[in-house]
């Protein structure tokens, strides 16, 4: 019968930890006082299908950083990642916006507005012109078909500045449309928003404090919109064994969310995709195209080697964005 | 089983070479972690987004640890430290508590108790183990429970009281 009564009691004490996190009740209880201390340790007991799911993410990120290269955070300003057997050029890093337009305006529109550099110009006949340019500390690829009908692939971008407000200005006069005027924005920066004449998003920011995103990205970061975020994160990490690092909100409300790639950052948001082109550099990219395809990427190409020394392939995933899974030359 | 600095430190080495021992440092610190991060967050969803980012980020991050006299533990507590600040930050408030700050002494021996308490409840026998998951971490009430397991509330609050008193003396005869 006292044990009876003892299972009651604790019963209530439990009853009351799970719902104020209060046992204080219990204290002058002696025989529960113990019990009860013991049940408030248990409120911090992980749950075990957490634990394991987690230490399952995390064998797939080991298992995928000699495929990948090592997502080295560090190494976004001065890391090493030919430490992971990936050698890039100077100032890419695993994920390249490729942005497809029509012609060289584009180019001229970030230069004028982003004090853009050019550092390479290829013209492959038959495939239009190929060019890189330096925004910051990120570099950004971009295709010019040479043809004025064949629609662009718009993407969104999120860019630090040393002043939003005067590069704002700078992208209106340079033919930019405002989908949203400078703002002091509770997440660290002030940022305003425009649409360029290709149709292409940019966020252009200035930090704000030691908040900043800016700390955890270059000075542009590809922003991918999906009305599921959390599933098309999911997808990333099955193909491309990203890591997801935050997420902003619930079910399909998820107003912001980071991943990494590699030694990459990528942010999303919920809202229509917008699909584009990413330059993926990898260390082997047979591997992550094989698992890119298990994950449910369309299979485009396998890879090949190509005139200019890649070993390239390219596969389109779940929201049409197209991915050039490529080992550098 | 206590781990002494010199094992912790081969552990770590290995780890450091070899990612794929990462999952021993992670068996090794998860329950750390997560009581640490739990006790300063409101509910198991968010004290378990935290937990997972606080890995992702040793992983990524363990490859430039260095020994400097820093114990593994301080750098690791110190990355969850930063991981609830970031969390408060993103709600857009501050800290129910002082600014989160790695463990000091009397909380560590806290925080030991408590994974020494987890162990002996992975090794309860199965109903009363599943007693503890259901009540504590699905938070189910005793009706429920009893219903899941297909036994009266009686033998469930019997059960709950002989899993507690089994954990509480195994509590005091391990310390």
């Amino acid at each position: 019968m006292a044990d009876q009564t003892l299972g009651d009691r604790l019963d209530a004490v439990i009853d009351a930890l799970i719902a104020r996190g209060d046992a204080s009740g219990s204290l002058r209880d002696q025989q529960l006082a113990p019990l009860a201390r013991v049940a408030a340790d248990l409120r911090h007991y992980p749950n075990r299908d957490f634990t394991a799911r987690l230490r399952a993410q995390l064998e797939r990120r080991t298992n995928m950083t000699t495929a990948v290269g090592n997502p080295d955070e560090a190494g976004l300003h001065d890391g090493n990642p030919a430490e992971a057997g990936l050698h890039l050029r100077e100032g890419f890093t695993t994920v390249t916006p490729y942005v497809w337009v029509p012609d060289r305006g584009f180019a001229d529109f970030l230069v004028r507005v982003f004090d853009a550099v050019e550092t390479r110009v290829a013209d492959n006949p038959g495939h239009g012109i190929h060019r890189e340019m330096r925004i910051g500390s990120s570099m950004m690829m971009i295709g010019e078909s040479g043809e004025p009908n064949r629609p662009s692939r718009p993407i969104a971008l999120h860019v630090f500045v040393d002043d939003a407000d005067a590069t704002f200005a700078k992208a209106i006069a340079a033919g930019g449309t405002s989908i949203g005027d400078p703002a002091d924005r509770p997440y660290g920066e002030r940022s305003g928003f425009i649409r360029d004449p290709y149709g292409n998003s940019w966020y252009i920011a200035t930090p704000l404090g030691p908040e900043s995103l800016a700390h955890h990205l270059r000075s542009v970061t590809p922003y991918l919109l999906s009305r599921d975020v959390r599933g098309y994160i999911e997808f990333l990490v099955r193909a491309f064994g990203a890591v997801e690092e935050v997420v902003v909100g619930d079910g399909s409300d998820i107003p912001y969310a980071r991943a990494r790639i590699g030694n990459a950052a990528v942010e999303f948001g919920s809202a229509d995709p917008m699909p584009g082109s990413y330059f993926l550099y990898v260390a082997d990219p047979d591997a992550v195209y094989e698992q890119a395809v298990a994950a449910g990427a369309k299979a485009l190409a396998p890879p090949a080697d190509v005139p200019s020394g890649l070993r390239i392939g390219f596969v389109e995933d779940l929201l049409g964005n197209q991915w050039y899974i490529a080992r550098p030359a | 089983m206590d781990v002494t600095a010199d094992d912790e430190r081969l552990l770590i080495e290995a780890a450091q070479a070899d990612p794929a021992r990462f999952l021993e440092l992670y068996d090794r610190y998860v329950d750390r972690v997560y009581s640490y991060v739990s006790r300063r967050t409101g509910g198991r969803a968010v004290a378990e987004d935290i937990t997972s980012a606080v890995f992702e980020q040793v992983l990524t991050h363990l490859p430039r640890f260095e020994w400097r006299g820093v114990p593994f533990t301080a750098w690791l507590f110190r990355i969850a430290a930063n991981a609830l600040a970031d969390h408060w930050k993103r709600e857009g408030r501050t800290s129910p508590e002082p600014p989160p700050d790695v463990p000091d002494e009397r909380e560590y021996q806290n925080l030991e108790r408590r994974v020494s308490l987890f162990q002996l409840v992975d090794r309860l026998p199965e109903t009363q183990r599943q007693v503890i998951q259901m009540r504590f971490v699905q938070e189910r009430s005793i009706r429920e429970v009893a219903a899941a397991l297909g036994r009266s509330e009686g033998a469930v609050k019997q059960l709950q009281l002989r899993a507690l008193e089994n954990l509480r003396k195994g509590i005091g005869s391990h310390g």
